[in-house]
């Protein structure tokens, strides 16, 4: 059991996205739209409609934050942020002289994050769908590093990705994804029959009832159409 | 030092440690601050209902911020348990330094699934009642609207009234008047009404 547990604790797989800002983002908001609707559905204080509807809309604001996440805001920040490094920050500098993109660097370290040299160096010997061997698309720096025992994993390069992402999944999980998954949450509720098409009809009048009420005004009766 | 020293700087530490409690820290503290502003800017909804659900959202993410760093911090200390500090031959065990982000990453991860939806649950009522902040009352049935019914700016929609309300209308006259109603209804009657 022991020795189970330190195997899975010690998993360079599980290591690596614990490392990497957007998977781990990725898996907790993965987590959040299953443990949050599921603590609502537990509450016994709630009635089952409320319950219900509360359920269903806080998976899809997480399901809707999570797919704007990652289709929009991780590509979006992950390149700029490296473009934005490589060419103004670090100058072409202190590794970035070796990559022209987040993919070719993701390459080369998981590559150096492999333990054993023969498998690395095989995995460089092999060719990639249009032919080429792996091996071109590395600088011969790249390429001597990973014969190393302990290949340098050009940590400024990692840093600047994970800001990168870190900043994106801050403005994206705080501000764009909630206020862009509204958008989507009203309607796939009212098609699951869990929202009244009314609603927006009442979120009118109650508007029109607090500017009423704002501005100090009696409230007017309704009118009465006398042709009916 | 510089902006830019003080983002490479942090560059630097996160390519070196990028400890999974950051970003999750991170985001609690901009939701924290973000989604109660965005829901008091709701013109649509009730202010009272504003300040409560407000509230609400704040102090989760109050509750979420500790409770990410407190799980990530205290698994991570378990790694010590399971592997030993050193290798046999003096160098940092890699195997624990790998423990201590995996076993951090699943503390948060435990955080985001259990603990914080499970703390908020049982916390934030009592606060809320402590604060003298009541749950909206739970939706009454809404108005009906027959299919013909065209809403316009001046229609104001009937919303059922609770059943304890007292309901003052001055209709003291009513008592005064000597109305067919008020009359006797038995006995000897001369005239009309």
């Amino acid at each position: 059991m022991i020795n189970a547990i330190r195997t899975i604790a010690s998993n360079s797989t599980l290591a690596n996205i614990a490392q990497n800002t957007s998977a781990s983002v990725g898996i907790e908001t993965t987590l959040k739209s299953i443990g949050r609707p599921g603590f609502i559905l537990i509450d016994k204080d709630i009635d089952p409609d409320t319950k219900q509807y509360a359920a269903a809309k806080e998976f899809l604001y997480q399901a809707t934050c999570l797919l704007i996440y990652l289709f929009a805001i991780v590509p979006i920040f992950k390149n700029g942020g490296f473009k934005l490094a490589k060419n103004t920050i670090f100058k072409n500098k202190n590794g970035f002289e070796h990559f022209n993109s987040v993919k070719e660097y993701t390459h080369y370290r998981k590559l150096a994050d492999n333990p054993s040299i023969t498998n690395r160096l095989a995995t460089l010997n092999k060719e990639l769908a249009d032919k080429t061997p792996v091996k071109d698309k590395y600088n011969q720096t790249l390429i001597n590093e990973l014969k190393k025992q302990d290949p340098e994993k050009f940590a400024d390069v990692k840093g600047a990705i994970e800001l990168s992402n870190l900043i994106g999944s801050v403005l994206g999980l705080a501000i764009i994804a909630p206020q862009a998954s509204h958008a989507f949450i009203h309607p796939a509720l009212r098609f699951l029959g869990l929202e009244s098409k009314d609603k927006k009809q009442i979120n009118q009048a109650n508007q029109e009832t607090n500017k009423n009420i704002q501005e100090n005004k009696q409230p007017q009766p309704p009118k009465i159409d006398t042709n009916v | 030092m510089g902006l830019t020293d003080s983002i490479k700087k942090i560059c630097h530490n996160l390519g070196t440690n990028n400890k999974p409690t950051y970003v999750v820290m991170a985001i609690a503290t901009v939701k924290g601050i973000a989604r109660p502003t965005f829901t008091m800017m709701d013109k649509t909804e009730n202010p009272e209902t504003k300040k409560y659900t407000a509230l609400r959202e704040g102090l989760t993410e109050v509750i979420a911020i500790p409770a990410y760093w407190a799980c990530g911090e205290l698994s991570a200390k378990a790694a010590e348990k399971l592997f030993p500090q050193k290798t046999k031959n003096g160098a940092v065990n890699p195997a624990l330094l790998k423990a201590k982000k995996n076993l951090m990453f699943m503390g948060v991860c435990a955080a985001a699934l259990f603990i914080i939806p499970g703390t908020c649950s049982v916390v934030i009522k009592p606060i809320m009642d402590k604060l003298g902040l009541k749950a909206p009352e739970k939706k009454q049935p809404k108005p009906e609207l027959s299919k013909n019914t065209t809403l316009n700016t001046n229609t104001v929609l009937q919303q059922p009234k609770p059943i304890n309300q007292t309901i003052n209308i001055n209709n003291n006259k009513y008592n005064t008047l000597n109305t067919y109603a008020n009359r006797p209804q038995v006995g000897l009657r001369v005239g009309g009404l």
